[in-house]
């Protein structure tokens, strides 16, 4: 299974070789700034929201394990998120200054 | 960027003290016929409704028969002084005055932003790094003042032959403590403003109210984390090895 999925991979990288027919068009880099913008966004809103689930899970696996500290869990979780989300809102303020 | 109808008025009429002072402090304003900006005027709004209302309540306090402000204040009064015990420790509420007054002031402009026609202060990169340059030389001064000089050996780490490593680590990030409170609050307000003209663009009925209501909450939220931030910052300045 491992070896067709391999073949597969690699069929489909090799189907994508007329892009070296393209020109040398406007390599102008501002025209990359754009595009690795978003890409930038993408990935750092992708990782913090794996970080901001895996902070929530535990977090409501501890509250429903000992109900006696739901408060100070609360506090730990709000900050947890907090900090994991300007993670993702860095990226978004580079974005905003590299257009 | 336009500008609000409120600074509008400012220039039209208090140009002249604003520019006056500018120059005294040798900082002459970009455009000398309009010197206040948006934020600066936004700001002012703020704290005068603050000061009007907190003198007026603070008139009304009554011990039998408190109003829904004087209870709503005294919430929030617990609130802070609670968080402050917990967070910083035994000595949490000395500092009550500055935490309370960066929730309070930090949510109102927050707010403002909300109401057609103001703009949140917060929505510029100024004021939170006002804010946080703030917090910055205030949990320095309270570690000092607790401290003493022995204040510098929080730098050093825990055994003597690690100081040359620790040193340029705990100084890097302690910088790094008013950077991410400025950014964390500045892209929060401003990105949520931006949020709401785009869908405003897109649909331009129903689904903004979704986005002001997510807006509203964060504002709420961004609030107490720069406050909660605060006092982590105090407390561990202040803490004295058990």
């Amino acid at each position: 299974m491992k070896s067709k999925l391999t073949l597969l991979a690699v069929t489909m990288m090799a189907m994508a070789s007329p892009m070296f027919a393209q020109g040398a068009g406007n390599t102008d880099p501002s025209n990359y700034r754009l595009a690795a913008a978003y890409i930038a966004m993408g990935i750092a809103s992708g990782l913090c929201g794996l970080g901001q689930g895996r902070a929530t899970a535990s977090a409501a696996e501890a509250m429903a394990r000992n109900p006696g500290a739901i408060a100070a869990i609360r506090v730990a979780l709000i900050l947890g998120l907090v900090l994991i989300e300007s993670l993702a809102l860095y990226t978004l303020v580079i974005t905003f200054i590299a257009k | 960027m336009h500008e609000l109808w409120i600074t509008k008025l400012f220039n039209s009429n208090l140009a002249g003290p604003a520019n006056t002072v500018l120059n005294a402090i040798n900082f002459p304003a970009a455009d000398q016929r309009n010197p206040w900006s948006d934020w600066m005027v936004c700001e002012i709004v703020v704290f005068l409704f603050v000061l009007v209302f907190f003198a007026v309540l603070r008139a009304r306090l009554s011990v039998d028969r408190p109003g829904k402000a004087q209870h709503t204040m005294e919430v929030l009064y617990d609130f802070v002084h609670a968080s402050s015990e917990e967070v910083v420790g035994h000595e949490g509420p000395r500092y009550l005055a500055f935490f309370g007054t960066i929730f309070i002031f930090i949510l109102f402009l927050n707010l403002i932003g909300l109401i057609p026609g103001f703009d949140s202060p917060t929505m510029y990169p100024m004021v939170p790094l006002g804010f946080a340059v703030c917090t910055f030389f205030f949990y320095h001064f309270t570690g000092m003042r607790e401290h003493g000089l022995g204040y510098i050996k929080q730098f050093l780490g825990p055994f003597w032959w690690l100081a040359a490593l620790m040193l340029p680590i705990e100084i890097i990030s302690h910088f790094a403590r008013p950077l991410s409170l400025t950014v964390r609050l500045f892209a929060n307000m401003f990105a949520g403003e931006q949020v709401y003209l785009t869908f405003i663009a897109l649909t331009k009925i129903i689904v903004p109210v979704v986005f002001i209501g997510l807006h509203t909450f964060v504002a709420f939220l961004q609030a107490y984390i720069f406050m909660l931030l605060a006092m982590v910052y105090v407390g561990g300045a202040v803490s004295h090895e058990h």
